[in-house]
């Protein structure tokens, strides 16, 4: 039964990082929060933002940003923090996300998603879990287990943009033909 | 159904608890092995054990234990000594309950196998003692089951007459006792008749067949002791009225009119009357004035509901709870001592004196129940123990030593999360102590020790911290091999100068216990590392110390509880801190430029050279620090440090919580805590911070 339902559930919410749009499937999303103070944890890489209270609770924040490579910005209104549920080795963890801003949910089906192509092995696809086409732009969907349980600063502006170029590539070749 | 369920699951939580009992008991037991007490405990359990199990179906391990219950019924009246090879198999057997208790009735072939192996060798035991025992077992067998040969060889002269008042409670079938048993087994020691009373059984309508109405009068002729009389209403004396009185020193039974008397009582169900049997001819003289008690007698079942009463009240002095109502208890308290905090800040700052008042009293409210709570959660680590002390024995037993273990301090409370992550690295530090500490026997001898190695366990309480201490008397390390060992390794430059205390806490740095080491270094250093991170996992640390040939001592130290803390609030920069009070020695404000100015990082403080950090430096804030200064003194291992922050803004009860998986490399902070506020403070962990700041200065000094 669960198995059905998780796979009538197939929205996204799309969020954007830099100029770059990105998509996490609902499921890893479990509240957006708007940008708070932040407790700075000492001797810590700088993509670990800090800890947030969550409900009571203590919940790490990462700044997507420097997480992905892009150069860091001045918070803005638009800031989030997206509080994510991911599965570290088996088990639930919070955690939350800074993200420029979040734009949608997006209903999309699972079988129009393209697969991620592959870039070589200089680069780890696991974090890019697929790509959605939506009115001629292309979305990646990032896999947040993998993403935000690495404890790596991950070079995705490069990857996205591999990425884009490749499908953009293909699509043209087709328009040729 | 799934109420059974339920109950099923209840037994195996109290049979869980019967075992471990039963495994202490037996313990105890090889050291004192005629200790009736310990006998009689062991028996007990076992049939408990026996009854519980048989009713919720498990009949594995009902039937089994009823053999084990056999011999030490043999054991119980004196007919069985108990010996190692005895105690072996009963331990072996507990094991095996265990396996039971686990698996239910359905044994998977090779428990199958195991537990007809077992049943096999129990039963051997028992038919042995049947067999074998015969020249004197027999022969008070025959005393037993044969009345009449009693009566006739003589054996009257040595046989008393014994008067019993057997009023059982109500509710005795519950329990599964028939109360007609209890008379048949009395009726096995000797001569006896029985006198029923129906007067209390009430009419048909009102009669509710789950309550037992009768009570009994016995008349028993024996040459058993009174106290083995005792002994059949054992497992009902608790709750039923039995009163057990003498009344002829001799077999009343052979008196015709006596006997003619009981018939006549047993006809009418008439009470038995002591003064009608005193005026008997031939017997009026030997009624022993214990029959002057009667009259009393009302008098005593007048005592008995308060004695009643009482053991109503022992029954609720404890009550068992599943931990997971336990765990949610001491998250609502947490919650509250936040949002307690919370209200404390809205306080300050709107100035209303019965708002002020009101906070006071939550707060002292909010303070025991704080405190409350905690206790509840506490364990004694007696309750681990237990399969330590078997572990030493089976393995001394193993290793051909000869090893004493002893424990103290079993009472000592902890909170239950780091009991239950105590008992590896315990079982790490015992198993070295054993394998490689103690030496043989023969060795100890050369070296001029008694035969006999010692480990003692001591748990005791100092300050906010439990030290629990493992000792040995055995080899001991020797620093100069360690330090060789950890040169070669290159775990330390060969310039390095330690004293004897770095040189020991080597043995914990991961990669230093190898196979190799384990041959080199007296063998010790086995997975030390390993219990280092157990400990440190729940907060705790482990000191070793040790003299070449003389022993070692493992002490683990914990804090008492993992939740919720007393601590100080203190500011660096904007961010605020929480150092944990009881680590806090004494405070100072000192101007910034004594501190810029120092030399080595070491100020003078009341004629005390004291060694400092600032926070603000080795935590990289912005900003400028303020003109002054405070200096938090904590204590460290034994001596003193200071820690520079800002400002000491006061005391803060602090509920801890974990900073979460994506933290886990940060040594120094202990966790979050939540401010009234709503931010969230870091709780420092002042032992890390100084033993890892320090050793950065030291690998600075080095690398100059």
């Amino acid at each position: 039964m669960s198995d059905s339902q998780s796979k009538v559930i197939n929205s996204y919410l799309t969020f954007k990082l830099g100029e770059v749009m990105f998509a996490s499937h609902v499921e890893n999303v479990i509240k957006i929060l708007e940008m708070q103070h932040i407790t700075v944890v000492p001797r810590t890489p700088p993509f670990m933002k800090g800890v947030i209270n969550l409900r009571g609770n203590v919940l790490p924040v990462i700044d997507a940003r420097i997480k992905f490579g892009i150069p860091p910005t001045e918070y803005t209104k638009k800031t989030c923090i997206l509080v994510l549920s991911i599965q570290i080795d088996d088990e639930h963890v919070e955690v939350g996300a800074i993200v420029d801003a979040v734009k949608d949910v997006l209903e999309y089906d699972f079988d129009k998603i393209l697969p991620s192509p592959g870039l070589g092995s200089k680069y780890k696809s696991g974090f890019i879990e697929g790509v959605m086409k939506v009115n001629d732009n292309f979305i990646m969907i990032l896999n947040m287990n993998t993403v935000f349980s690495t404890e790596e600063i991950i070079d995705l502006q490069e990857q996205t943009e591999k990425t884009v170029e490749k499908l953009k590539k293909e699509k043209s070749k087709k328009k040729v033909i | 159904m799934d109420i059974m369920e339920d109950f099923k699951q209840k037994f195996i939580e109290e049979a869980d608890e019967l075992i471990s009992n039963l495994e202490a008991s037996l313990l105890i037991l090889e050291k004192k092995p005629h200790e009736k007490e310990h006998i009689e405990k062991v028996f007990r359990i076992m049939h408990t054990l026996k009854g519980n199990g048989g009713m919720f179906g498990f009949n594995k391990i009902s039937e089994f234990t009823h053999n084990l219950e056999s011999i030490y019924d043999f054991v119980r009246s004196g007919e069985m000594e108990i010996n190692k090879e005895l105690l072996d198999i009963t331990l072996l057997s507990v094991d095996h309950l265990k396996m039971l208790l686990k698996n239910g009735d359905n044994l998977g072939s090779d428990l199958q196998k195991t537990h007809s192996n077992f049943t096999s060798k129990i039963e051997n035991i028992i038919n042995r003692k049947l067999m074998g025992g015969n020249d004197y077992s027999i022969e008070k067998q025959i005393g037993y089951g044969d009345n009449s040969a009693g009566l006739f060889s003589g054996n009257a002269a040595n046989r008393k007459t014994f008067y019993i008042k057997f009023q059982p409670n109500e509710y005795i079938f519950n329990n599964g006792t028939n109360p007609l048993f209890l008379i048949d087994e009395i009726n096995t020691l000797g001569t006896s008749a029985a006198v029923a009373h129906l007067e209390n059984i009430p009419a048909a309508e009102t009669f509710d067949c789950t309550k037992c109405y009768t009570w009994w009068e016995i008349f028993v002729a024996t040459h058993e002791k009174i106290s083995t009389l005792d002994d059949v209403f054992i497992f009902v004396e608790d709750d039923s009225k039995i009163k057990i009185s003498e009344i002829a020193p001799s077999d009343l039974f052979l008196n015709h009119d006596f006997k003619k008397y009981i018939e006549n009582l047993q006809k009418s169900g008439n009470q038995f009357n002591i003064e009608f049997l005193k005026k008997l001819p031939g017997i009026g003289d030997k009624i022993k004035p214990v029959a002057e008690e009667t009259p009393e007698q009302p008098e005593m079942t007048a005592q008995l509901p308060v004695v009643g009463k009482v053991k109503a009240e022992a029954v609720i002095s404890s009550i068992r709870v599943s931990s997971g109502k336990v765990d949610l208890l001491m998250n609502l308290v947490s919650e509250m001592v936040t949002l307690q905090a919370r209200l404390n800040l809205y306080t300050e700052s709107h100035h209303d004196p019965e708002l002020l008042s009101i906070a006071e009293s939550v707060q002292k409210l909010s303070r025991q129940l704080r405190d409350n709570a905690f206790s509840i959660s506490l364990i004694p680590i007696g309750s681990i123990l237990t399969r330590f002390q078997r572990l030493v024995r089976d393995l001394s037993g193993d290793l051909g030593k000869k090893i004493n273990f002893i424990i103290k301090g079993e009472e000592t409370e902890l909170d239950k999360t780091i009991i239950e992550n105590l008992s590896d690295p315990l079982m790490h530090i015992l198993r070295n102590s054993l394998d490689h500490g103690i030496e043989t026997p023969e060795v100890r001898l050369k070296n001029g020790k008694t035969e006999e190695g010692n480990i003692y366990l001591k748990a005791f309480y100092s300050g906010s911290n439990v030290h629990i201490e493992v000792k040995d008397d055995g080899a001991g390390f020797d620093p100069e091999k360690i330090l060789q060992k950890a040169r070669l390794k290159g775990l330390v430059s060969e310039q390095a100068i330690l004293d004897k205390s770095q040189i020991f806490d080597l043995v914990f740095t991961p990669g230093f216990s190898t196979a190799d080491a384990v041959s080199d270094i007296s063998g010790r250093g086995v997975g030390m590392d390993v219990v280092n991170r157990k400990i440190s996992e729940i907060r705790g640390e482990v000191v070793l110390d040790s003299e070449k040939g003389k022993g070692t001592t493992v002490t683990i130290i914990l804090p008492l509880t993992l939740s919720i803390i007393d601590g100080m609030q203190v500011n660096i920069g904007r961010a605020a801190y929480i150092i944990p009070l009881y680590a806090v020695h004494k405070i100072y404000s000192v101007s910034h430029l004594v501190i810029q100015n120092a030399f080595d990082n070491i100020i003078a403080l009341e004629g005390e050279q004291l060694p400092f950090f600032s926070l603000r430096e080795q935590f990289g804030v912005d900003g400028d620090p303020p003109e002054r200064e405070e200096i938090v003194v904590v204590k460290y291992e034994n001596r003193k440090v200071g820690l520079v922050i800002d400002k000491v803004l006061g005391e803060y009860q602090t509920v801890l919580k974990p900073l979460g998986k994506h933290y886990k490399s940060q040594e120094f902070i202990s966790g979050g805590t939540i401010l009234g506020d709503g931010t969230v403070a870091l709780v420092l962990d002042t032992n890390k911070i100084i033993s890892k700041f320090s050793n950065n200065t030291q690998i600075m000094e080095e690398s100059r």
